[in-house]
Parts: structure tokens; sequence; C-alpha cells
């Protein structure tokens, strides 16, 4: 919100300057985000006066002004159409700055010298206040002479104030003035006061009534203006709206406007005669009901949705805007005004599902206080009457009410203030609360009863005072302990345990750890060709992504990564890198469950290219390396994965494994098929694993081997195997058959090709038998492995 | 003198002649062959012996045998000091110029946000707070409704929700986590939770994912004073040095009083006017905190008369930022190499 300073004095006497109200306003709550000077740019600009405007001997496009400047005079060349002689007029004279920076001097217009210059309102900083086109015309009691920014007020600033939802009361000047010499020492409260217009039956007009068929709309005012002459608002008024961020319209919706900054109730206008009927019935919007507000957008309403009606017609959307039938036009004689207080929550539902956020729905939504509904009319009243006298106003005000505002009353006790405080003066206290308006009612040694205005409707329970007093006392006045460790040591936990040793471990391995969002591209199923039978096809959608890029929730790290390396190769990248991220992925629930989130590790790996390196080979991985890197994950868990033959849509049909602990699935270890990584412009091979963190929760105990203290006597052995016999099954073949003495095996060649059947390989396998209690003679190795070669040869394998 | 001394002499001398010109460990190794292989010179004589009358044996000998040590001890040393020569000349040919770039995998790299984020959790949990997690996808109770945010509430306006096909939507803070764990455990409680949230919100300090750290102590009698010393602990601990802070009053439905918690500029100070860190404002703000709200305390099946507490909610990516010194949160979701690895890998 932005708030005039000096428009804010008027309220409250401040005596700090601006600057360290500012402060103080931020730290007792109300932010102050900024201080603007609109008008600091301005230098030597003075009021004048036209005393003659003749046309241009010259040129007829032109006119000359004679400039009274309170003594001294200037002779002025304009092109401004809307001058006659008596006005007063900005001028600026040689060496004055306007608004945009520009240093005024003398100018030629064909042979007539223009000194200085009359000034427009852009010229001046402030285009909104201009209510024709051509030289700003001033009031006209401004004197000849007189500095413009004193004369106009203009030598002000605005504090643009951050005010939280709960304090819909400082939505207002008066709200505002309150909460300064609450939290402002040594400033004093302007008095204002709000009194209630005389109610009765307007006797200048006709009026059949106002009904209230809705709860959300407890209280209405009407007030009239039989007769007004529609025109532009009074200087002071636009300048005040323009540094408000308000557009001056005409005066009858300026006034409107005005006063609702004053009191924070806003105020609607309606075009008397345009109104369908001379009567207003407040009711619920029906399902699917259109409605054309004044900013010319039509709507579909809602159940819910608050309407002030005439004669069955809608000529208002409750709290919110107006209608077009209704609003004051030029040609406006007559006039209704409306006061009244609507639900908040009612007008936040509609302002948010239409996306009108509004001066009125703005302040409605946070709570209007219902006890200034009708004094605001009164304000209203003697603002027009002011205003301008050609105006007909009736002072009497229709009002309908079905509901009455008790002050709610709220215990403050010593007890509760000490536990959160650690301080317990409640006279102090008391006196801090009286500040903002709050009247003491009772008070005792442990306890004080307030009385709390219908402005803070925010002040409900014995906390918000506690509140109240804490932030007004200054927080600074509180104390800083440690709390005491009473109930045992914090625990870091499974989760965040294993995460931390597997990332460590992979960044030991060269990854890169990455975080990418956990919403993705819903094309990553199509591109990734998962089929529809694959719960990771089945991600959440967002009703209302930001974009479509970023619309599905991720089933698998996998996209994430996979981008990643994209926006890296698309950016030049070409040495072989390595990433990894840890992230929850989101899926379909099994059985009664809303959904399932998981806790993945994931890695990519690519080998770089075009890159000449001093050490070519090195660096190269394949799905054997990442096998590698995948135990070595694991293994930092204590945990020994089993790998087998797998399948995943992504993966390479001949390079991808199963990863499994206990026996039990937990992630995959693929190159990514060849056609996806052409469609994706990676040049491949790129190699992937995606593991559930949870699998690796548990931490193994790691169990110790037996000293060796005698050495191991070897012996090889190389047998004929199917190719598609896994080179693991023929391990735990050599391992069940090797007997006792059988320590290690150690495959170290794998052939196949000429010399060897067709659908077969050899498998060589150097084997390590020892004794842990004695050296193993010659003859007692050989006798045991050649059993073991009766045996494979019995289980059908060709020994070589 | 006898023929087989002088012979004996005539060796010796030889031989130290020939040791001396013998330069490498080949010509080495033939001399040795030369006087003591089989059929070297000594070993001939010795076995010559025999041809001898038997009292001239022993002083033969004798001196043969100490000829024989003589020559293995000279063999010995001679060949000690050439292969030493030898391994000096190797390897000053074997020379490698370490500033070559290694082979084999270096260290990778790690994640700004993660790496503080395990660096704030490490901070409270030496305070005495347990790490609790929930849900990233939540229901409306508990983002919302359970923490005093009734619907279409204004309140709802500081936080835009993502909402997904199942009705349900993004958690838009850590805090529902908050209920989750009263319900779960009770009191007295002393939890943080960090993960990520989501608001609909993207420019170059808003990003639509982003981290919290959440917190929450409830006990008999917790003050607002044991909020500013456990978060001034905290300062202090991830900035690595004690900062002045201030706590501004503010608004969080969930919490009552709710305040903001702003720390001394580290970079200034204060100091310096066209700060780019604080915008010479002096302060940074940090995070926002408050006693928790009895209606909070209420869904969490907490009696608010004996018990109470209070919760804070922190951004580590911007804890982050400050620390690393970076300006755009947007790059740091999207896993750019030469980023995360300062530039090289």
């Amino acid at each position: 919100m932005r708030i005039s300073w000096k428009w804010l004095n008027e309220f409250c006497k401040i005596p700090l300057s601006p600057e360290e109200a500012a402060e103080r306003l931020t730290v007792t709550g109300c932010e102050v985000e900024n201080i603007e000077r609109p008008c600091s740019a301005l230098k030597g600009l003075v009021v004048g006066k036209i005393e003659r405007l003749q046309i241009h001997p010259e040129r007829p496009d032109l006119f000359v002004a004679e400039v009274d400047l309170g003594g001294p005079r200037a002779q002025c060349v304009t092109a401004a159409r809307n001058l006659r002689e008596g006005d007063t007029v900005p001028y600026g004279a040689p060496g004055s700055v306007i608004a945009d920076g520009t240093v005024l001097g003398k100018r030629t217009f064909d042979s007539v010298v223009s000194v200085g210059m009359m000034l427009s309102a852009e010229e001046i900083g402030l285009p909104g206040i201009a209510d024709e086109f051509g030289i700003l015309r001033l009031p006209a009691h401004l004197t000849a002479g007189e500095d413009l920014l004193k004369a106009l007020n203009l030598d002000d600033c605005i504090l643009e104030i951050s005010i939280t939802p709960n304090r819909g009361d400082l939505l207002s000047l008066m709200g505002l003035a309150r909460e300064c010499y609450g939290v402002i020492e040594g400033s004093t409260l302007e008095k204002h006061e709000l009194k209630l217009p005389r109610i009765g039956d307007p006797g200048s007009i006709s009026w059949e009534g106002v009904t209230l068929e809705d709860p959300g709309c407890p209280l209405y005012g009407l007030s009239f203006a039989p007769s007004v002459q529609i025109g532009p608002s009074p200087m002071e008024t636009r300048i005040r709206l323009a540094f408000s961020g308000i557009r001056s319209i005409n005066n009858i919706v300026d006034a409107t406007n005005y006063i609702m900054l004053v009191t924070g109730q806003p105020l609607h206008a309606f075009d008397l005669d345009r109104l369908p009927a001379r009567e207003i019935t407040v009711r619920g919007a029906r399902e699917g009901e259109r409605f054309r507000t004044l900013d010319g957008q039509d709507h579909t309403l809602a159940e819910g949705d608050l309407l002030i009606t005439s004669g069955g017609i809608p000529v208002a959307l409750a709290g919110v805007m107006g209608g077009e039938n209704s609003e004051i036009t030029a040609e406006t004689k007559s006039v209704a005004f409306e006061s009244a207080f609507f639900e908040p929550l009612r007008v936040s539902r509609t302002a948010r599902r239409l996306g009108m956020g509004t001066e009125a729905s703005y302040r409605f939504s946070r709570g209007v206080d219902p006890s200034r509904v009708l004094p605001t009319l009164s304000c209203l009243y003697e603002y027009l009457l002011k205003e301008a006298a050609q105006h007909h106003l009736e002072e009497n005000v229709r009002v309908v009410s079905t509901r009455s505002w008790e002050k709610r009353r709220i215990s403050l006790t010593r007890r509760k203030m000490h536990r959160v405080l650690l301080w317990d003066d409640l006279e102090q206290a008391s006196k801090i609360l009286q500040k903002l308006d709050l009247r003491e009612i009772s008070a005792t040694d442990e306890k004080r009863v307030f009385e709390i205005p219908t402005s803070r409707a925010d002040l409900s329970i014995e906390e918000d005072l506690i509140e109240e007093v804490g932030r007004l006392r200054g927080y600074e006045s509180v104390p800083s302990r440690i709390p005491p460790l009473l109930h045992g040591t914090g625990r870091v936990g499974e989760e965040v345990e294993a995460h931390r040793k597997i990332r460590v471990a992979a960044m030991s391995r060269g990854f890169l750890e990455i975080v990418t969002y956990s919403f993705i591209n819903p094309k990553w199923v199509e591109w990734l060709r998962i089929p529809e039978t694959d719960p990771r096809s089945r991600g959440f959608r967002l009703t209302n992504p930001i974009s479509q890029e970023q619309s599905l929730m991720r089933t698998t790290l996998l996209p994430g990564l996979l981008q990643a390396l994209q926006t890296n190769l698309r950016s030049g990248w070409k040495d072989p890198i390595r990433l990894f991220e840890v992230g929850r992925v989101f899926l379909p629930g099994e059985e009664g469950e809303d959904h399932r989130e998981s806790l993945r590790m994931a890695g990519v790996s690519w080998n770089g290219k075009e890159r000449r390196v001093l050490h070519e080979t090195s660096l190269k991985d394949d799905v054997l390396s990442i096998k590698a890197d995948v135990m070595a994950l694991c293994g930092s868990r204590g945990q020994i994965p089993g790998f087998s033959t797998g399948h995943e849509p992504f993966g390479h049909a001949g390079q991808t494994a199963q990863v499994s602990l206990e026996g039990k699935p937990c992630g995959y270890l693929t190159s990514i098929k060849p056609g996806i990584l052409r469609e994706l412009e990676i040049p491949g091979p790129v190699f992937a694993f995606e593991l559930e963190i949870e699998s690796l929760l548990p931490e193994k105990g790691f169990r110790f081997g037996q000293v060796v203290r005698y050495p191991a006597v070897y012996r090889d052995i190389s047998l004929i195997a199917p190719v598609n016999r896994p080179a693991a099954s023929v391990e735990e073949d050599l391992r069940r058959l090797g007997g006792t003495l059988l320590r290690e095996l150690v495959l170290f060649d794998v052939y196949q090709g000429p010399g060897i059947p067709e659908g077969t390989r050899s498998l060589a396998f150097s084997l390590a038998y020892g004794d842990p209690a004695r050296t193993l003679r010659d003859e007692e190795v050989d006798a045991v492995h050649e059993q073991l070669r009766l045996n494979l040869s019995a289980k059908g394998y060709v020994l070589r | 003198m006898d023929t087989i001394h002088a012979k004996i002499e005539n060796i010796r001398e030889k031989m130290m002649q020939e040791l001396g010109s013998a330069g490498n460990s080949e010509s080495l190794q033939a001399l040795r062959v030369r006087y003591l292989g089989k059929k070297g010179e000594l070993t001939q004589m010795l076995r010559s012996l025999g041809n001898l009358p038997p009292e001239k044996r022993p002083a033969a000998g004798q001196a043969l045998n100490q000829l024989r040590q003589e020559i293995e001890a000279a063999l010995d040393a001679r060949a000690l000091l050439i292969a030493r020569e030898e391994d000096e000349a190797r390897e000053a040919t074997d020379f490698v110029d370490v500033t070559l770039p290694p082979r084999g995998r270096g260290w990778g790299g790690f994640h700004p946000v993660v790496q503080t984020m395990n660096e704030i959790i490490d901070i409270f949990v030496g305070m005495g707070f347990s790490v609790a997690y929930g849900p990233e996808i939540e229901d409306d109770f508990h983002n919302f409704e359970a923490l005093n945010i009734p619907p279409h509430h204004p309140a709802r306006d500081m936080q835009d929700t993502f909402y997904l096909d199942n009705g349900r939507l993004l958690r838009t803070h850590t805090s529902p986590v908050e209920v989750r764990a009263m319900l779960r455990w009770g009191a007295p409680l002393r939890i943080i939770v960090p993960g990520k949230v989501y608001r609909r919100d993207s420019d170059q300090t808003h990003s639509p994912m982003f981290h919290q750290l959440e917190g929450l102590l409830i006990d008999e009698d917790v003050s607002l004073a044991d909020l500013k010393g456990c978060l001034n602990t905290f300062v202090g601990a991830i900035f690595g040095r004690p900062l002045d802070s201030r706590f501004r009053a503010s608004y969080f439905p969930f919490t009552e009083p709710s305040l903001e918690m702003d720390v001394e500029c580290f970079a200034c100070s204060g100091r310096n006017p066209s700060c780019r860190i604080c915008k010479g404002t002096g302060w940074l703000e940090i995070l926002g905190c408050g006693m928790t709200h009895p209606n909070v305390l209420r869904y969490g099946g907490i009696d608010p008369d004996r018990y109470n507490g209070f919760a804070w909610g922190m951004g580590p990516d911007r804890v982050a930022m400050l620390k690393y010194g970076l300006t755009d949160l947007r790059v740091l979701f999207e896993g750019h190499g030469s980023f995360l690895t300062g530039g090289g890998y």
C-alpha cells in the first residue's frame, strides 16, 4: 500500500523522519519496502498566472503568454489550446528542472522568445492528475510566484508498506495512524471523529427499500445525491489519489476512493437513474449467472458469489466491482452511494476465483471495520459538501442490518505473558495495549481483561495480546537463551545417514551432485518408451502448471538427469561427465494408498566426445564399470547388491541389469537405448542406474573375514558354457562344487569365437585353494581340483 | 717366494686393476665369473691345491681363501656402488612431469543446497533436534487447515499452490509435517524437517521448487527467549561467526506471535550503503518464526495450556546462495556442469 507521508501526518503527528518512522514500522510488523519521493527531481518550479494570451504573430498554431510570477513576468510560447487569460499554471524559469531531468532554458519560436516553460502534468511527473490535454491548470487560489512544490504539497514522500493479510485495519490512513501512535514514541493522534449519519427516509427522492437475503451481507447503508455535477476532482484530491496509486476518474468516483483511503471502508457509487428499480436486494448468485463488470469484462458467477441487484437485475458484484449497467458516467445526474459489510471469506473466494484483486475486494477480504460502515457515509457527505457547491446531497441514509457486533473481550494473564516474553509487568502491558485502542475493563494482579475495537478482527485470543505487547515493547527486550536438553539427544536418522554416505561415495567416484525439478515434461514418458502397463507411465499431473514442460510429477529420476546432460551438451560440454541426484519420485499408490513417494538415487555417465586427452582409455565407462559404482554405493551402506539380467523400456536390450538387495529388486543398471539417445540428440552411449534408497536404509553390520596366515595354492580352470548362461551362475557352480578348501575364485578370461562351438563361450577362472590352519601340499590340491573337474563334467560343462 | 704365492699376488693385483675399470653390472658379473666362477682362475687354483706337497697345502689354502674373500668383498662393494650409480642414472632418465594431468577419476562435486542443508541439519541435531520427514504431495488439511489457514483465507495468497489431478496439492511449505509429527510423537517434541516445497512462482529470485527446513520445539514453558537462543546459535554456526540479529514482528497464520529474523549482513555489516548482498540495508532476511499457534497444537492433539512451543521455517537455498555468493536461484536446478564444478572437472 502506498501512503502519503504528509497526509498520514494529518492523522498522526510523527516526530520522526520518514526513514526513522519506516524503520520502526518495519520492526513492529508493517514492512516499509520503499520510500519514494515522486517529485524530488523537480527544481525551481513556481506558480504563475497568465496575464495576457495572444496568438503568435507568425504561427497561428502557437500562443504567446505573459505570465505573472508574483512581480517578475515571463513571456512563454505554448502550443497548448486549453489556456485562458487568468489561468493559474505551473511555470519553470530557465535553469529549473522538470520531471525527466530536462533543464529549462530560452527558446525562440519564429522571432518570439520563450523564456522557460509552462508545464503539463506529465512534465511535473504526475500524468495521472491531468484532467484535460495541455498545460496543467492549477486552483485559482494559489498565489503567483509561490513555490510550486509547497503550494501543491508535492514535497511529500510515499511509504510503500507491505501489510500482512491479518491486518485489514491498516489499509487506511486512520488505521495506520492508530498503529503509528501505538508504535512510535511521542506521536500524537489527531482527532478525527467518526459520527453516525442521520438514518431515515431520504426526503428528496423516492426510494423503495433495501432487502438483505444473504447472510454474507449483514449490514448495508445507502446515501443519496439527488443532483450532482460530474467533473474533475479538485487538484488536491487528484494529487493525493495519484500518490496513493489510484487513478483519478471523476469527482464522484474519486470521492468514494478518497474516503476509502481515509477510513478503509470501500464505497460504491451507482448512477441512480440507471438503476433498474428504486430498490436494492443483496442475494447470492446463481450458478452460471452472467454479469458484466464496469471494466467491460464478462464473468460467469458461481454459487456463493454475492450480488447486489436492483429490480431483479444484478448491478454489482458485492465487494469486488460494480456493474457496467449502473456505473457513473459523464452524463450521470444523481447518485446512490453504497457502504456495506460483506463477509470476508465470501468476497475473498469470488475475487480469487475471478482473479479480480480490486482495492475494494482487497479490503473486504481482510475484513473491514463494521463500526465504520455507516460513519464512512458521513465522511463522504462532508467531503462532497466541501468539494462542490453544485451538488445537492441528501443527508438521510437508508440502513438495513441483520446482525450486531459485540466488542470482543480478551484477558491477558501474567502467567502466559511471562511464559512467552519472560516479562510480567501487567501494568506496563496494559498501557501498551491501550495505545492501540484496547480498553481495559477489569484488572487484578494476575489478569487484565480488555475490550477489543471492532477494527481489530485479528485479535481473538490471549496469544494475540501477547504478540501486541511483545512487538510494541520490542523483541530485542526478550533475552536469548538456549533451551536445555531435557529429552535426549537429536538423531539424524537412517534416511539422512544413508543419503549422506551414498552421496559421498558417489562424489568420491567422480559423480557430480545435481538437483532437478520434481515436475517434468510429460513427453518423457513417451521419449523413454515407458508402456502404459508400467506404473511409471502413470505419474500425477499438475492441474495448474507454470508450463507444460513442468507439469508431470516424475516417476523416475532419469528424465532430470538426461535433461541435465542435454543442457550441458547443448552448452558445448565435451568432457566425460557423471551426474547423480538423490530425490523423491511419485508413484501411484497400491492397495488403498493415496500415492507412494520413494526416495531414489540415480546416476548417469557419459564418456565425452571429440576431446583429445592425454590418457585416452582410462575414463571410458561401460555397463560393467557402472556396476562397480553401484557396488561401491551399496558398499557404503555395508550392503552387497546382486545383479541379474534385467529389462527396462529405455534400456539397451542386451545391457540391462536388475539390481537387488537381499534378493529383493531395488533398481536397475543399464545402457540407455541407442534409439532414445538419438532422439534426445545425445551422442551415446549413456550409462544409467537408479536405486531405491529405502532398500539401503538398514546398514548391514560389516562381517570381517578370517586372517589368512598360510599362502594359497593356485589352479586354473577353463570351461565352456552356453552364451546365455550368466557367469554368476557358473561361478556359483564352481563354488558349490569346489569343496571346502576353495578359498577364492576369479574369472580372468571370457572367450567366444573360432575354436569354440557356436552358442557357447569359454570362461577361465583362477582358483585359490587354502586351509586356514596349514599350508596345503600340491598333491592334496591336485586331488581336490581333479574332483572339481569331475564334478563339473558331471554337471555338463565341457572342460578345456 | 713360492710360485703359488707369487701367483696369488699376481691375481690380486690384476683383479684389483680390472675391478677398477669395471664400469657396469655386466662387466662386474663377467669379472666375478672370471675369477670365482666354476672355471674361474681362483677356483682352478683351489682345485690345483692337491698338486702341492702336503706341507704347503695349508698355507697356500689359507692364502687362497683369503684372496677369495678379498675378491668377493671387493666385488660386492663395487657392485653396490655400480647399482647405486645405475639407479641414479635410470631415475634421472625415468622423469615424470608431475604437472601433467592425472590419470583416473577425481572428486565429483557437491550441490550447494544439499551441502548447506546437511550443514544446517548437523547444527540443529547438535542442539537436540531430530530429523523428521513428511510427504511432498499433501492434502489441503495438513498444508493449510491444520495450520490455521481456512479455505479462501487471504493468507493463502501468500503461497500460490500447485494442485494435482488426484485432488491433492504440492506442499507449499514444510509446516504440514509439524502436525503429522505432533500426532505421531506427541509432546515434548524437538524436530527439524528438511525438504522440497513448491510454489507457483518463477523469476530470478523465485523457483517453483525450492527447499525449506522447518523446526519445531514443543515443551512445557517455552519462551521466545528459547527461540532466539536456538536461532542465534544456528546463525553463528552456519556463517562461521556470531552475527547480530534482529527479530521483526510479522504474520504467519500458524504462529502467534510471529516474527521474522534478520541477520547482520555478513558481507558489509551495514557499513556499505551500496552492498549488493543486503542492498544497503545492513540486514539479511533469513527466516520466519514464532510461537506455535494454540490451534495448531490442538490439531496436533497437544494441550496448549500445558505445552507450548516455537517453530521456524528457513530457506536453505537462500542460505546457500549467501554462503557461496550466488545470485540466480534457478541455475541451482539445471545441473550445469560448468556451474557445479566451479568451471573445471
